[in-house]
C-alpha cells in the first residue's frame, strides 16, 4: 500500500474533519456530520436543485466532494481500440461559500485538496498517474468560465464558446493530447440532474456529455499514436455519496451501434444494491431508469474483480453482455478502483467504459 | 497403544527430575534469574542498538542532502514560484523552515505536493504531521515567526534541464551529514551485540552445567533405576525448553522496558536535533529475541548434551587442547592482521576469543601452580594451589567475566575515540562560525576584497573562500584518471591551520599559503600509496599540473578521494560546483557582515547556516548515544560480575570445609578470612590482567582493522589507562565481595563433608 | 601418675533447638595425664564430637574449666577474643586433629599436606617425607588425596599430626569410613606412634575394640568414668 494515504489521513484529520477517517474516501466517500454552528456548512443536493450552465461546469466549494470525468473508447489507425481516462477530483475539507473570494494564497490554504488520475489502456496494457495538488494555491483548479480544469502541467481547457475541449496530460511511459468535439446539451441523470443514491433520499448532482468525438496523439513509451473515437464526459457533486453499509459502486456507461446509449450503477449495500440509471435513446429525450427497470449480474471474476457483467433494461428490449479485455485495469492510487474499457454484445454492440470500486485490497 | 505406555511409563522421570529442584528451589532461581537476566540484557543492548540505528538513520534522512530549485536571480522563493514550476510539470515540494518566536523549530510541508515524489524515495519526508517538527504548510505560514526560510525541494530524479528558465538546482542540506561515521558506530555497536550475546551464552552455560553436577547423584540413581541416559537426556530438554520459554518473555519484557529507560534520554537529545522522535519504529518485535535466547539457552545449555557422540570423538587430551587453543590463538591474531575483508576480520576475532577462551583457565592454573612450586612459605603455596583449583573451576564465568571486561575495555577506548573524532570532524566542518553560500552570478571577489577590508579593522575576524569541484587525476602509470574532489581555500586562514595533519612536512600551512603544494585526504593518500614529498598530477584547464604534497589530513567518513589546494592554484575557468565564505564575524557580529554581503551583491536573502547551532545539537546527539553505549557495557560486566559472584560463592561454599580445616590446625578467623581474601583477589585481580591484552587489542580490531575495511578510514587508536585501573578496582571489588560472602560462611558451624566427590569441595 | 595435661572440671554444653535446651555435656570432670590415651565412647549424638570440639577450643563451654597444659580456660566470662587466641595457638602446636576423614587440603600432595602442617606448628618440615614413609605411604607422597584410597588418606592425616609433635592427639572415629581390615590396620599405627611418641591421646569412637586400646575409658552414655 501506498504511504502517503498517511499523510492524507493526517491532512483530513488536521482540517478538522472527524469521523471515522478509514471509512473516509476521495473519491465520495466521506461520511456526513454536522458542521457547528457559525460555520458554512456543506451543501447537500436534493430533488428540488436544478442544473446551471456554464456555472456547473465550473466548482462547488460549498459540496465536499465533485469531479470532472472523461473515458474515451478510441481506436488507432490500425482499427486497435484504446482507452482513455482522465479525472479530477476535488476533496473539500472546509466549505466556502461559492460567491466568496478564495483565501490568499501565501497562508497555504486547506480548503481543498484537488487529486487528478490519468490512464491509457492499450493491447492489455494499462497506464495509470496520479496527481495531487492544494486548492487556491493556482497549480490546481476549475473555472466554468473559461471552462478549464487543471493540475500542474494536466489541463482540460474550453473555446471561448465551450464546444471544443484540449485535453492534455502526461505520466510515466504516457502522455496524450486530445481535442473533444462536444455535440448535444449535457443530460442530466436522474430528477433533472439529482441522482439519487439512495432509497432514502441522498444523491448526487449528476449531468454528462454523451457525444463527444475525439481525435488526437497518445504516446506511449516513446511512440505516438493517432487515435479518434468518442468520449463520455460525467459531473458529479455531491457532500455525500456513500451511506455507511454501502461497499462501492459499479457504474457502466455504454454507446450502443444502435445510437442508443446507456448509463447504469448500482450502490452494493449489506442488504441489497440500489440500481439507477439512464436510457438515452438515438432519437428522443433521455429516460432515467429506476431500481426496479435495470438488472446487473456480474458473470466472471478475474482477480476479485467481475469482468463480465450481464446488464439488461427489459422495459427498451436491453440485454447485454459486457466484458472487459485482457488485462489489469486497477488504477493503483491511493484510493484503488478498476477502470476499462468494455466490449458489448447481446442484444446490442458498441463499446464503454466501466468502474468498478470497493473490490480492490 | 505402544505410545502410550511409553509415555504414561516415562512420568515418573520428569519428576523424580524435577523433585531435585524441589529440593533446591534456589538452583531453580538461580537458573532462572540467569536466563531472565541474560535476555533482558541482551534484548536491552539490541534493542538500544536496533533504535540507535533507526534514529541516526532518521536524523541523516532529515539532515540528508537533497535537491533544491533556487531561482537565478537571487531572489528569494515566493508562492508563485512554487506555482509556476508545478504548472511548467517540476516536481517540487514547498519546506517552510519557521522558527517561532518560542517554542522549537517546525517545518511546514505539503503532503499533496510532496506526492510526486513518489514511495520511498522521500522517505524523511513520511513523517506525521505532529510538530515533531513536521506540520502542514498551512499551519507554519500561520506561526508567528522570528525567522522563516521558505525552500523548494524536488526529487534526485529533476534534471537542470526540466526547470524552466529563470531557475536552477542547489543542493539542499539542513545540516552536516554524518555520513559513514554514524555507519561505523552503529557497525560497532552491531558487533557489541553479538559479544554481548556470546557473553550471556557463557554465563547460562556456568549456571546450568553446575545445576547439573549438582543433579548428578540424582541422574545416577535413575540409571541404577533402568532409566536409559537417552530419556533423561529428553526429558532434560524438554526442562530447559520450558523453562526458557518461562523466563525469556518477562526477559525481553524487562529488555525493552530497560532498553525504553535508558533510550529516554537519548530520544530527548535527537528530539533536539531536528525534533525526529526516537520511537518512530517500534524497535523489534517479541518473535526474533524470543527466538535468539531460546537458542542461545539450548545451544549453551545442551549443545554439547545434544552433540555427545561428536564430542567424544572431538575429545582432545589438555596438551592436545592447549595446543589447538594456541593455534586458534596465533591463526586468529596473523588473520585480524592480515585479513584482506571484514568477513575473515570477524573471524579471526572469533579464533582469538575462542583461543583465549580456552587458554586463560589454563594460563591462570599453570601460573598459580608454577607459583606454588616456587613458593617457601605453607600459606602461599596452599593459595596458589587453591587460586588454581578456582580457575579450573570457575572456567566459565572467569572467561565470561574476562570477555566482559575486554569489551567494556575496547568500547570504552571505541566510544572515546568516536567522541574525539565526532568533535574533530565537526572542527572540521563547521570550522567557522557561519557559511554562507555565494549567490549564482554573484562576485565572490569583490566580496573578498570587502572581507578583507573589514579584517584589518576587526582582529577578531576569520574567514576564507571555499571553493569546491572535482577534476581528475592523472595516472602517472596507467593511462586511466580517477576524479577527486577539489577543496580550495582563499586565503589559507586561521580557522583551517588548526587541523590535525596524520602527515606533513615543516610549516606545511605556510607552504600551502605560498602555494607550493597541496594536500590530500587521508582516503585518497591510502587508495592511491600517497605520501608527503610525492607529487600528485592533476588535470586542471586540460593541463597536467604536478603538485608537491605537503600533507595528509584525516577526513573521517568521506569516500571520495580530495585535495586541498590554495585557490589560488585554480585556474580562473575551473568549473566550482559551490562557492561559499566561512566566516567568525569576531566583534563584529554577523550582522554588519550579511548586511555587506547582501550589498555587494545586491541580494535580498543569503543562504547562510550557523555552525554553532548545528555543532551544539550533534555534540548533544552524540554525547546521549556515547553515554547510552557506555551504560550497555557497564550493564553487561555487572551481569557478568554477578555471576562469578555467585558462582564464587557457590564454589567457596563447597569447600568451606577445607577452610574451617585451617580454623582446626591452628589459625584464627581472621587470618583464614585474609587468606580467602587474597585468594579472591588473586583471581579477579588476574582475569582483568588477561582482559587487558585481550581489550586492547579489540580495540585495535574495531579502530584500525574493521573500520578501515568497511569504510576506507581509520580512526585514531588511543588507549586509556585510567579506565584500565577502574576496571581493574571493579574487578578488585568483585573479589572483596566473595570474600566477605566467605567469611560469613566461614562462621557457620561445621559439618564434614558426606563423600569427597567432585560437588562437594573435595576436588584439586 | 605422670603430670597432668588436660583438667575437665564441671564441663557442661547444652544446644537450643527450638524452644527446648538439650543437655549434651553435664558437669564433667576428669583428668587425662601426659602420653596417656583415652577413649570416648557412647552412642551417635552423645557429645562425643561436641567433647573434642570443647577439648581443642572450636567450641565454648557453658560452664566448666578446662586445663590445658597449665593453661585455664573457664567458661564465660571475658576475653573471648584472647582465649581465641590461646585455643588456637594450643591448636596449632599441640593439639593434633584427625577426622573420620577430609582431613587433608586437596589441592595438595600427601607430602605437601604433611609440610603445611609442620610448618604451620612451626616444626621442621624436612622430616615430612619419613612420616609419610614411616606410615607405609612414602611411595605416595607426591599423589594427591583424591588419588589415593581411604585408608591411605587416613594415614597420611596421622602423618600430618604426628609431624606437628603435639602434645595431645584428638581423633574423631579415625576409622570410621574404613573397612575393617585397613580400619585395623590404620587403629595399630595409631597407637604404635602415639605410644613411641608420647602424646596424649583422646579418641572417640563408637568402636569397642578400637576403645579397648585405649587406657582409659569414658563412656559418655553413661556419663561414668573408668
Amino acid at each position: 500500500m501506498n504511504r502517503y494515504p498517511g499523510f492524507l489521513l493526517g491532512l483530513l484529520l488536521l482540517a478538522g474533519c472527524s469521523g471515522d477517517a478509514s471509512e473516509e474516501g476521495f473519491a465520495g466517500l466521506a461520511g456526513l456530520e454536522q458542521s457547528a454552528a457559525g460555520e458554512t456548512p456543506y451543501l447537500q443536493p436534493g430533488p428540488g436543485d436544478r442544473l446551471g450552465f456554464p456555472a456547473d461546469f465550473g466548482p462547488h466549494p460549498q459540496h465536499r466532494i465533485e469531479w470532472w470525468y472523461l473515458t474515451a473508447n478510441l481506436e488507432t489507425t490500425d482499427g486497435e481500440p484504446l482507452g482513455v481516462q482522465w479525472t479530477q477530483f476535488r476533496q473539500a475539507l472546509q466549505p466556502r461559500v461559492a460567491s466568496e473570494p478564495g483565501p490568499d494564497s501565501t497562508d497555504w490554504p486547506l480548503q481543498a485538496a484537488w487529486m487528478a488520475h490519468g490512464a491509457v489502456s492499450w493491447k492489455g496494457k494499462h497506464y495509470f498517474t496520479e496527481k495531487l495538488a492544494r486548492g487556491d494555491m493556482g497549480n490546481a483548479g476549475a473555472t466554468a468560465v473559461p471552462f478549464q480544469v487543471w493540475l500542474d502541467n494536466w489541463w482540460l481547457q474550453g473555446s471561448a464558446n465551450n464546444d471544443r475541449w484540449q485535453l492534455q496530460a502526461a505520466g510515466e511511459g504516457w502522455s496524450y493530447d486530445l481535442t473533444l468535439a462536444i455535440q448535444g446539451e449535457p443530460v442530466g441523470h436522474g430528477n433533472k440532474g439529482f441522482s439519487a443514491k439512495s432509497v432514502g433520499g441522498e444523491g448526487s448532482m449528476y449531468f454528462s456529455l454523451v457525444d463527444i468525438a475525439i481525435t488526437g496523439e497518445v504516446v506511449l513509451e516513446g511512440k505516438a499514436l493517432e487515435v479518434s473515437g468518442k468520449g463520455w464526459f460525467d459531473r458529479e457533486w455531491s457532500s455525500q455519496l456513500l451511506k455507511t453499509g454501502q461497499k462501492g459502486w459499479d457504474w457502466f456507461a455504454l454507446h450502443l451501434d444502435s445510437g442508443d446509449k446507456l448509463m447504469a450503477f448500482q450502490l452494493r449495500d449489506d442488504s441489497g444494491s440500489f440500481l439507477s440509471g439512464t436510457w438515452l435513446p438515438a432519437e428522443g429525450d433521455p429516460i432515467p431508469l429506476s431500481s426496479e427497470e435495470i438488472g446487473v449480474k456480474a458473470l466472471e471474476l478475474r482477480k476479485g474483480v467481475p469482468v463480465r457483467w450481464q446488464l439488461s433494461v427489459p422495459a427498451y428490449q436491453v440485454d447485454l453482455e459486457l466484458s472487459a479485455p485482457l488485462g489489469d485495469y486497477l488504477n493503483a492510487g491511493l484510493y484503488p478502483y478498476w477502470e476499462s474499457p468494455v466490449e458489448v454484445s447481446g442484444s446490442h454492440s458498441g463499446v464503454g467504459y466501466m468502474e468498478l470500486t470497493g473490490y480492490a485490497d | 497403544m505402544k505410545r502410550r505406555i511409553s509415555f504414561s511409563s516415562s512420568l515418573p522421570i520428569p519428576r523424580a527430575l524435577l523433585s531435585h529442584y524441589r529440593r533446591h528451589p534456589l538452583q531453580l532461581l538461580a537458573l532462572a534469574t540467569m536466563i531472565v537476566l541474560a535476555t533482558m540484557l541482551w534484548t536491552g543492548v539490541n534493542q538500544l542498538t536496533s533504535q540507535a540505528r533507526a534514529s541516526l538513520e532518521q536524523s541523516e534522512q532529515a539532515v540528508a542532502e537533497r535537491q533544491q530549485v533556487v531561482r537565478d536571480d537571487g531572489h528569494a522563493l515566493m508562492v508563485e514560484d512554487f506555482v509556476s514550476l508545478r504548472l511548467a510539470g517540476v516536481c517540487v515540494m514547498p519546506w517552510l523552515e519557521v522558527t517561532p518566536d518560542s517554542g522549537s523549530r517546525i517545518i511546514g510541508v505539503d503532503p499533496l505536493a510532496a506526492h510526486c515524489f513518489g514511495t520511498g524515495a522521500s522517505e524523511a519526508l513520511d513523517q506525521p504531521l505532529d510538530g515533531k517538527p513536521f506540520v502542514d504548510m498551512s499551519s507554519a505560514a500561520d506561526t508567528p515567526a522570528r525567522e522563516s526560510r521558505f525552500y523548494l525541494l524536488t526529487p534526485d530524479s529533476t534534471q537542470a534541464s526540466d526547470l524552466p528558465n529563470g531557475y536552477h538546482l542547489r543542493t539542499f542540506a539542513t545540516g552536516p551529514e554524518t555520513g559513514e561515521l554514524g555507519d561505523s558506530f552503529l557497525l560497532n555497536l552491531e558487533a557489541l551485540g553479538v559479544l554481548v550475546l556470546l557473553i550471556t551464552a557463557l554465563l547460562l552455560r556456568s549456571v546450568y552445567l553446575l545445576g547439573l553436577a549438582q543433579r548428578r547423584d540424582g541422574f545416577a540413581l535413575l540409571h541404577r533405576f533402568g532409566v536409559l541416559p537417552g530419556q533423561v537426556q529428553r526429558w532434560l530438554v524438554v526442562e530447559i525448553i520450558a523453562l526458557t520459554l518461562i523466563c525469556v518473555v518477562p526477559g525481553v519484557w524487562l529488555g525493552r522496558w530497560l532498553a525504553a529507560g535508558l533510550g529516554g534520554g537519548f530520544g530527548q537529545a535527537l528530539d533536539g536535533l531536528f525534533d525526529i522522535p526516537l520511537y518512530a519504529g517500534h524497535g523489534q518485535g517479541w518473535i526474533t529475541p524470543v527466538l535468539v535466547m531460546l537458542a542461545v539457552v539450548v545451544i549453551a545449555c545442551l549443545g554439547d548434551l545434544l552433540l555427545l557422540r561428536f564430542r567424544e570423538r572431538l575429545s582432545l587430551s589438555v596438551p592436545k587442547r592447549l595446543g589447538l587453543a594456541t593455534a586458534l590463538f596465533m591463526a586468529g591474531l596473523v588473520m585480524a592482521w592480515l585479513a584482506p575483508s571484514l568477513l575473515w576480520v570477524f573471524v579471526a576475532v572469533a579464533l582469538v576469543f575462542a583461543g583465549a577462551g580456552w587458554l586463560t583457565p589454563v594460563t591462570v592454573t599453570r601460573f598459580a601452580n608454577w607459583r606454588a612450586d616456587q613458593s617457601k612459605a605453607p600459606l602461599a603455596r596452599w593459595r596458589y594451589r587453591e587460586l588454581a583449583v578456582l580457575a579450573r573451576r570457575l572456567t566459565l564465568p572467569l572467561v565470561a567475566l574476562q570477555f566482559a571486561l575486554a569489551m567494556v575495555l575496547a568500547i570504552q577506548a571505541l566510544v572515546t575515540t568516536f567522541e574525539n573524532t565526532f568533535d574533530r570532524w565537526l572542527g572540521q566542518r563547521l570550522e567557522a562560525a557561519y557559511y554562507i553560500e555565494v549567490p549564482a552570478g554573484a562576485d565572490s571577489r569583490k566580496a573578498a576584497d570587502w572581507l578583507t577590508g573589514h579584517k584589518a579593522s576587526n582582529p577578531g575576524m576569520q574567514w576564507h573562500q571555499v571553493i569546491r569541484g572535482s577534476t581528475r587525476m592523472a595516472d602517472k602509470a596507467a593511462a586511466s584518471s580517477q576524479q577527486v574532489d577539489i577543496y580550495a581555500l582563499a586565503p589559507i586562514s586561521s580557522l583551517i591551520t588548526g587541523w590535525g595533519l596524520l602527515e606533513a612536512e615543516d610549516h606545511p600551512w605556510e607552504a600551502l599559503a605560498g602555494n607550493k603544494g597541496v594536500m590530500i585526504n587521508e582516503q585518497l593518500a591510502r587508495r592511491q600509496k600517497l605520501g608527503v614529498g610525492d607529487t600528485l598530477q592533476l588535470v586542471l584547464d586540460e593541463q597536467t599540473r604536478d603538485m608537491r604534497i605537503l600533507g595528509v589530513y584525516p577526513d573521517y567518513g568521506r569516500p571520495v578521494g580530495e585535495v586541498l589546494l590554495n585557490a589560488e592554484a585554480l585556474p580562473d575557468n575551473f568549473n566550482a560546483r559551490s562557492e561559499s565564505f566561512s566566516i567568525t564575524p569576531g566583534e563584529l557580529g554577523i550582522g554588519p557582515v550579511t548586511d555587506g554581503l547582501k550589498r555587494i551583491w545586491s541580494v535580498e536573502t543569503l543562504s547562510m547556516r550557523d555552525n554553532s547551532t548545528i555543532r551544539e545539537l550533534a555534540t548533544g546527539v552524540f554525547d546521549q548515544t556515547f553515554a547510552l553505549t557506555r551504560a550497555m557495557t557497564l550493564l553487561t560486566l555487572i551481569l557478568a560480575a554477578s555471576a562469578l559472584l555467585m558462582m564464587g560463592w557457590v564454589f567457596f561454599t563447597t569447600r568451606a570445609w577445607y577452610f574451617r580445616l585451617l580454623v582446626v590446625w591452628g589459625m584464627s578467623q581472621q587470618e583464614v578470612a585474609g587468606q580467602l581474601l587474597r585468594l579472591a583477589l588473586a583471581l579477579t585481580g588476574g582475569i582483568a590482567l588477561l582482559a587487558l591484552p585481550l581489550g586492547i587489542w579489540l580495540t585495535w580490531v574495531l579502530v584500525h582493522r574493521i573500520n578501515p575495511l568497511a569504510f576506507g578510514w581509520s580512526l585514531p587508536m588511543a588507549v586509556y589507562p585510567a579506565f584500565w585501573l577502574e576496571l581493574g578496582a571493579l574487578s578488585l571489588a568483585i573479589g572483596l565481595s566473595i570474600a566477605a560472602l566467605m567469611r560469613r560462611q566461614l562462621g557457620k558451624p561445621s559439618v564434614a563433608p558426606v563423600s569427597a566427590s567432585a560437588l562437594t569441595g573435595g576436588e584439586r | 601418675m605422670t603430670e597432668s595435661l588436660l583438667a575437665v572440671r564441671g564441663l557442661s554444653k547444652h544446644f537450643v533447638s527450638g524452644n527446648e535446651t538439650v543437655p549434651v555435656i553435664e558437669k564433667l570432670s576428669f583428668t587425662m595425664g601426659e602420653g596417656q590415651s583415652l577413649a570416648l565412647t557412647g552412642r551417635s549424638g552423645s557429645g562425643k564430637s561436641t567433647l573434642l570440639n570443647l577439648l581443642c577450643g572450636l567450641e565454648s563451654p557453658d560452664a566448666g574449666t578446662i586445663v590445658m597444659q597449665g593453661q585455664v580456660f573457664e567458661a564465660g566470662g571475658a576475653a573471648a577474643r584472647k582465649k581465641a587466641a590461646a585455643w588456637a595457638s594450643l591448636r596449632r602446636q599441640q593439639i593434633g586433629v584427625v577426622f573420620q576423614e577430609a582431613n587433608l587440603m586437596p589441592a595438595l600432595t600427601l607430602l605437601e599436606n604433611v609440610r603445611f602442617r609442620a610448618q604451620l606448628a612451626g616444626r621442621d618440615p624436612a622430616n615430612s617425607e619419613d612420616w609419610l614413609t614411616r606410615l607405609d605411604i612414602g611411595d605416595l607422597a607426591r599423589r594427591y588425596p583424591d588419588q589415593v584410597s581411604g585408608g591411605q588418606r587416613q594415614r597420611a592425616a596421622l602423618a600430618m599430626v604426628f609431624a606437628m609433635e603435639p602434645a595431645l592427639m584428638l581423633a574423631d572415629e579415625p576409622t570410621g569410613s574404613l573397612d575393617r581390615q585397613t580400619a585395623a590396620e590404620v587403629a595399630q599405627v595409631l597407637f604404635d606412634l602415639q605410644a613411641r611418641h608420647g602424646c596424649s591421646l583422646i579418641l572417640a569412637t563408637h568402636d569397642v575394640e578400637l576403645a579397648a586400646g585405649c587406657q582409659q575409658l569414658l563412656d559418655l552414655g553413661h556419663l561414668s568414668a573408668v
